[in-house]
């Protein structure tokens, strides 16, 4: 089985292709909001690395979101239209599972956080299991203020990973038991992705791609303010 | 079964440049063999207008369903096509970057060449899906939401902008008038329609109808907007009929001014604009008078659809090539002059 994985949630955009060997090829850039103009390019030079043909994908993952609206859609547009193309499902993760990734063995309780501008951030919270990590709460977005809180609250030791917890970190620097994951973590990657992916491909947990979503978590500012001020347009 | 001649060549276009999701095949730039669009007025009505943000959304949604339509319309396996077109710009860059990644996937996993098609241009060959043998030099008038402008077509890729508009579009003016009104959205279809019981009995200015080829309308919206308060009790209708009478006296003037003094043979129109029902009757009397050849694309042509953008990709792929795959979407993209 060969998973073709795009991400584009946040700065970075990237892609992998992995096998039942593991990851077999993957490209990342992180420079200039320009996920469109690379995207196309870099899944050929990928697929070209891994030295496979495009026809033997027999999955399409994609990250979801939450993440910055632009680039996601960049994303999602481009696995669908590839999954379309190919024939083949698809599998939708999030963002902030593939943070939480590369970081499962921690014994401490995961709080990814990304930058979702506008001076708030999107977070969920997880927690070691046998074999990996489990989310525990739902993706959420909130003033980085109000994450130190609760994370106060809590009063347990946790390690925050993402670029939401490397932009707002001076937030969370001076809670007891709070600390932070390496800034070279700080973006979602298709490398994890693909990981991911696997093993729920072996589970058979994939959709059409009918059934795939962007996680937004917030509605359009015309749809919270109901009318817009058209006169000052 | 396929539709298509073995000696045609086959374009996808998509086009998502604005709020309409649309994807087509098309034939050697002018044989429709399916022109599929999802609309998405109705989420935008309530608003007023078009929200960027909610027509991104929309378009994600909607696209990959609209290209496995528009493939089943025209009874096309993806094997057949020869290429992919897709609106790279001028246009909303949320909404435009939907449609490029699409397009981009699609022809790298169809291993087929892609074109980025330039949405004006494929305004201008709204006329040419129609009608194959239209006669060069020809005066096109642009006119939509977002843009008013002349062009003329001295030969296919080979075009000089006369003028635009300076502030507001043709397009753009309808909405506000009608939003003023209380009309709700789209502005052109409803002020149209009320027109037609009114009459044109408010002589309401012609802005710039003497100087050159270039077009301004924020001027005529404002005496709109004045009339409307210091007479409260005036008829909607005919304040509707006055307004839709200044705009499509200053387009004609300067079409036909355009038609005559650029020694062209013909007048042909395009852009959601070029659906309204007084417009399509003058021009028709402006090319009578001065023996112009006029040529109106049907209204769902005018419009924004992706059968123009499929034949400019056609026309496009075979004079210029493919366009390379690192194409991104650009916002502000000016019509290819040369």
């Amino acid at each position: 089985m060969i998973i073709l994985g795009i991400e584009s949630a946040t700065t970075q955009v990237g892609c992998a292709i992995a096998g039942h060997e593991g990851v077999l090829a993957s490209a990342h850039s992180s420079r200039g909001k320009r996920h469109a103009e690379m995207l196309t390019p870099q899944i050929d030079f990928v697929r070209r690395q891994a030295r496979i043909e495009l026809s033997e994908i027999s999955v399409v993952a994609v990250d979801i979101g939450p993440g910055l609206y632009t680039g996601l859609r960049v994303g999602i547009s481009a696995a669908m239209a590839t999954a379309f193309a190919l024939n083949v499902p698809m599998i939708g993760v999030t963002s902030l599972d593939l943070l939480a990734f590369p970081v499962r063995h921690s014994p401490k309780l995961i709080v990814a956080a990304i930058d979702a501008r506008r001076g708030e951030i999107f977070h969920a919270f997880y927690r070691q299991v046998p074999g990996g990590v489990q989310r525990v709460t739902e993706p959420a977005v909130g003033a980085p203020d109000d994450l130190a809180g609760e994370l106060l609250a809590r009063g347990e030791d946790c390690l925050l990973v993402g670029d939401g917890a490397v932009r707002y970190a001076a937030h969370f620097e001076d809670l007891r038991g709070v600390d932070a994951a390496e800034p070279g973590l700080a973006h979602p990657t298709a490398s994890s992705l693909v990981q991911l992916a696997h093993a729920q491909a072996l589970r058979e947990e994939f959709v059409p791609p009918s059934e795939i979503a962007p996680l937004y978590l917030r509605k359009p500012d015309a749809v919270e303010a109901k009318r817009i001020a058209w006169d000052r347009k | 079964m396929s539709t298509a001649e073995p000696s045609e060549q086959l374009i996808l276009g998509i086009e998502t440049s604005c709020d309409e999701t649309a994807a087509a095949v098309v034939a050697n730039g002018t044989r429709v063999l399916s022109n599929v669009i999802s609309s998405q007025i109705d989420l935008h009505a309530r608003y007023g207008g078009v929200v960027p943000e909610v027509a991104s959304r929309a378009h994600v949604t909607a696209m990959t369903p609209v290209v496995a339509q528009a493939l089943l319309e025209a009874g096309v396996e993806p094997g057949e096509l020869h290429g992919i077109a897709a609106t790279h710009g001028p246009g909303l860059v949320g909404s435009l970057l939907v449609g490029v990644s699409t397009a981009k996937a699609l022809a790298l996993v169809w291993d087929l060449p892609f074109v980025g098609v330039n949405h004006l241009e494929a305004h201008l060959y709204a006329s040419f899906v129609e009608e194959p043998d239209l006669e060069m030099p020809l005066v096109v008038l642009l006119v939509s939401g977002g843009h008013t402008m002349l062009v003329l077509m001295r030969g296919h890729g080979d075009y000089e902008v006369l003028g635009q508009t300076m502030d507001d579009a043709a397009g753009e003016a309808y909405d506000k008038v009608a939003r003023q009104l209380g009309l709700g959205y789209p502005g052109g279809p409803i002020i149209d329609r009320l027109a037609m019981t009114g009459k044109p009995t408010i002589a309401f200015p012609r802005p710039v109808l003497n100087e050159g080829y270039k077009f301004s309308f924020s001027g005529l919206k404002t005496s709109v907007i004045n009339h409307i308060r210091k007479n409260p009790d005036a008829k909607t209708e005919d304040v509707a009929a006055s307004f839709q009478e200044a705009v499509v006296d200053v387009l004609v003037t300067k079409a036909r001014r355009a038609a005559v003094e650029t020694g062209a043979k013909g007048l042909a129109t395009g852009g959601g604009v070029a659906a309204n029902s007084r417009l399509r009757e003058a021009v028709i009397d402006a090319c009578l008078e001065d023996g112009l050849t006029p040529f109106l694309p049907s209204r769902s042509m005018c419009t924004d659809n992706a059968a123009m953008v499929g034949a400019v990709g056609w026309w496009r792929l075979n004079s210029d090539g493919p366009s390379p795959l690192d194409t991104g979407a650009t916002p502000n993209l000016g019509l290819p002059v040369r």
